[in-house]
């Protein structure tokens, strides 16, 4: 449901992004893209993890589950594993619906050009916005009216696909080539908190846990200047992929650090 | 109480718990030198009031919880190994499940855990369905199940690995008598079969009908122990006649209740 609402409210002011250009058309729309990106993803790596893990304590379905031949290590990291999944699934689709916005920004900048007004386009955009949540949730409704299929799990999957449809459609691709390159560093910087997230959990409480991961957040804090890519992007230039293989190497050390905190407190737990 | 010439399946020797808070402060000792052991084949019941430290000491016997002070012994191993816990089937107090996966999923899921092939686990999942009477709501959520449903599946889900100890954690809580019966009946077909049941309750009746021996706990102690053929009387009865310091004299007022 974020996904969607963050959908619709994008591409509803994507017109508006072009008269914002900071030097470069459509330039807002690919920082709000990558800012999304940024701050949704580190909400989404934290929360729903540390949803996941605590229902499954509070719940007892971890009790049912560790009851059988499994290693609490190997459960907490194929839980982690699913989280990470769930959280490039999130990225992806956040990624691709910014990829909706900056085109629309730039399809909408050369219409109002013609047009003469940028009022005119709110209308077109705002049912064009509406309209991929809205198909999503009646195709979906109707799958698990009529097929039985999962009703959110379709949701989501419809709006996948219509956001990489529209994607694929109408993104311009050097727009989107530098997109990439941008967006794939914040997207692994949030794995960090994710790993944080799910270790935290084993041992903590909902509230102690989150408490927790905003510390380690704040610890990233300064490494965050380095995400700050509007700069690189500006004028046409493109993150290099140096650095995005630097990030990768910063942050792997990072996630293997908190992915074995958590594996030891799984394996501990109980024995206090 | 001996287990005579039977094969050890569970042995706790000399079992202490004892919780303690955030700051490693004890609080409760929920669990006080507890020893027994049960035998193979054998149906052994673990009876107390609430707060006796009956499900302590299945989460013990379960790898779920290390005991402060002695030892825990499955099959002759550690509770925490991999190899005694895929020789057992547990079922909870409550039937914890997650409510939007189906029968078939839910049984699916544990079938994995216990290593189960592709096909193997659909053979045994569609096997167990039918064993629980469950199998003509195997595509609904477990969310909209009654609570004997959700306990039968639970059931189901506890034997998904074939295992040679069955570990019941008050398997009757919170059932009509209908439920009662189906679940007393099912847990005494698996007895017959040969399979070792260790199960709690604070429903006498419920150990009465199935169990062969049976131990009480109070405070986390044993106060009495015995086998239920031997009783010659009821098992309340029982309790009254062997129960004699002031302490269970709550228990056996208890048990009147």
């Amino acid at each position: 449901m974020l996904v969607l609402v963050a959908a619709l409210v994008m591409e509803v002011l994507a017109p508006a992004f072009h008269y914002h250009q900071f030097g470069e058309p459509t330039r807002m729309a690919c920082d709000a893209g990558v800012s999304a990106l940024f701050t949704c993803g580190m909400v989404f790596a934290v929360f729903p993890t540390i949803r996941a893990f605590r229902r499954e304590v509070e719940s007892g379905t971890l009790e049912m589950a560790l009851a059988h031949p499994v290693s609490r290590g190997g459960f907490f990291l194929a839980k982690a594993a699913g989280s990470l999944v769930a959280y490039f699934a999130f990225a992806a689709i956040v990624f691709t619906t910014s990829l909706v916005t900056v085109a629309g920004a730039d399809i909408g900048g050369r219409i109002a050009a013609k047009t003469g007004g940028v009022a005119r386009l709110y209308g077109p955009c705002f049912a064009a916005a509406l309209a991929v949540p809205v198909l999503s949730l009646v195709v979906g409704a109707a799958l698990n009216r009529f097929a039985r299929f999962r009703f959110v799990p379709s949701v989501f999957a419809i709006a996948a696909v219509l956001s990489a449809a529209g994607a694929v459609w109408f993104v311009v691709p050097t727009i989107a080539a530098r997109m990439f390159g941008a967006a794939v560093p914040v997207a692994i910087s949030a794995t960090i908190p994710l790993a944080a997230a799910a270790a935290f959990s084993v041992r903590f409480k909902s509230n102690a846990a989150a408490s927790a991961c905003g510390i380690v957040v704040a610890l990233m804090l300064p490494a965050f200047g380095n995400y700050v890519l509007s700069d690189a992007l500006s004028g046409g230039g493109r993150v290099p992929w140096s650095y995005v293989s630097l990030v990768a190497a910063a942050t792997v050390p990072a996630v293997a650090f908190f992915l074995v905190l958590g594996a030891w407190f799984a394996e501990g737990e109980g024995s206090r | 109480m001996s287990i005579e010439n039977r094969e050890c399946v569970v042995a706790l020797d000399g079992v202490e718990k004892v919780f303690r808070d955030f700051w490693l402060r004890p609080t409760v000792k929920a669990v006080d030198g507890l020893s027994m052991q049960v035998g193979r084949g054998e149906v052994f019941g673990l009876l107390g009031p609430n707060g006796s430290g009956k499900s302590t000491t299945i989460k013990m016997i379960l790898g779920l919880l290390a005991p402060t002070r002695g030892s825990v012994r499955l099959f002759g191993m550690s509770p925490k190994s991999v190899g005694a816990r895929a020789r057992i089937g547990y079922l909870p107090e409550l039937s914890y499940l997650h409510p939007f996966l189906t029968a078939r999923e839910t049984l699916r899921y544990y079938a994995g855990l216990c290593g189960l092939g592709r096909r193997e686990a659909a053979d045994r999942v569609t096997q167990l369905l039918n064993m629980v009477g469950l199998a003509d709501v195997a595509s609904r959520p477990v969310g909209g199940f009654s609570k004997g449903m959700a306990r039968r599946l639970s059931l189901a889900a506890s034997l998904v690995g074939k295992p040679e100890l069955l570990i019941l954690d008050e398997p009757t809580s919170g059932l009509d008598p209908v439920s009662t019966k189906e679940v007393k009946t099912l847990v005494k077909s698996l007895a017959s079969k040969g399979m070792t049941v260790l199960t709690t309750s604070h429903l006498l009746a419920d150990a009465q009908d199935i169990c062969d021996r049976i131990a009480i706990l109070n405070r986390g102690k044993i106060v009495a122990e015995g086998r239920v053929a031997e009783l010659g009387t009821s098992l309340e009865e029982f309790f009254l006649a062997t129960v004699g310091d002031a302490e269970s004299f709550e228990l056996a007022d208890f048990l009147k209740r």
